[in-house]
């Protein structure tokens, strides 16, 4: 009687518990392969260069420039900074854009920088960019995520449970990092 | 129902907290030391500094842009230092080019030679990433082990 009733309280505990995190879990899966490649990708931004030609600045003053080479390139918007970094290069700095001067030449590389849509947002939470109460609720869920990992181990009985196959994989799913651990450590 | 509802008010709770906390512009352990040092200065005497722990303020004026692993800060001159943090421990935002930023940490001074042989065989692509380390200055890469950074918007 007992037993039946501790079972059917991991069962309810489970069920719930896999309700309410079912879709940070998606989230946070999704987030996990994208950060899990962060070799070949950026997984929160898109680079994209466009290269521009303004004509030659020789006569314009370090002051001027940054005026000149948007004016030129018809932005209007006002530069958050403007350095020159070396003899033959300045680089003027807008919302999410970089352009990278040649002088005296005029030629122009134009960065834009944007958030990469979906990837970004699941990311900022996954990384736990967002800080404060964000980290309560990662630790909650990290809970949660222990919770249904042991309810889910004593959910079945008999041939498919622990006492058979559910033995083994739950032996193979602990070995694996183990192992590799072991041999890369 | 009940407890339906107690669990629609904490994921609130938790919501608000996400956008509370996106005031915050504090990397890692963000900056500790009240005094910078120039980076004119830092770069015309690195011997004084190296091993040192050393705060600079300065523009974004550069930045690793597959992984946010590093970002240069440079003075008004175009004087610049690179500040490394490990991969994925701090990620720089690339948005944050050409916003001001202070960052701290240890000064350290490899020559470039080790720089050059640590990064042999990885591919061409990767040039963006491997400049991680800051550019020559004279025999020896000069840059900052960085513990953290506050960027201003």
């Amino acid at each position: 009687m007992a037993k039946k009733s501790f079972r059917k309280t991991i069962i309810a505990v489970h069920r719930d518990t896999g309700y309410f995190f079912a879709g940070l879990t998606v989230l946070y899966a999704i987030s996990g392969v994208a950060v899990n490649h962060m070799e070949d990708w950026n997984p929160n931004y898109t680079v994209a260069h466009v290269e521009h030609s303004v004509g030659d600045l020789v006569d314009v003053s370090d002051g001027g420039i940054a005026a000149e080479v948007l004016g030129r390139l018809g932005v209007e918007e006002e530069p958050k900074a403007a350095v020159r970094m070396s003899e033959k290069e300045f680089r003027i700095f807008l919302k999410n854009r970089t352009l990278y001067v040649a002088t005296p030449s005029g030629q122009v590389v134009d960065e834009l920088v944007s958030r990469r849509p979906g990837f970004f947002h699941v990311n900022y939470l996954h990384l736990n960019h967002a800080k404060g109460l964000w980290t309560w609720f990662a630790d909650i869920y990290a809970v949660g995520l222990l919770v249904l990992a042991l309810t889910g181990i004593f959910i079945i009985t008999g041939k498919k449970g622990l006492g058979g196959r559910g033995r083994w994989l739950l032996i193979a799913g602990t070995a694996i990092p183990l192992i590799f651990l072991l041999l890369k450590t | 129902m009940k407890r339906s509802l107690i669990f629609v008010a904490l994921v609130i709770v938790c919501s608000t907290g996400v956008v509370l906390a996106g005031g915050g512009d504090q990397y890692g352990a963000g900056v500790t030391l009240e005094k910078a040092v120039p980076i004119d200065g830092l770069l015309a005497n690195p011997g004084d500094f190296i091993g040192q722990k050393v705060r600079v303020d300065g523009t974004i004026t550069g930045m690793c842009q597959k992984r946010g692993c590093w970002m240069q800060v440079s003075n008004e001159q175009g004087d610049s230092v690179r500040i490394k943090v490990e991969d994925g421990v701090i990620v720089f935002p690339a948005t944050s080019m050409g916003h001001k930023a202070s960052a701290e940490g240890i000064f350290e001074g490899v020559p470039v030679a080790a720089q050059v042989k640590k990064h042999e065989g990885e591919d061409e692509e990767d040039d963006k990433h491997k400049a991680c380390d800051a550019e020559p200055q004279d025999e020896m890469i000069y840059f900052i082990q960085g513990t953290g950074a506050v960027i201003y918007s």
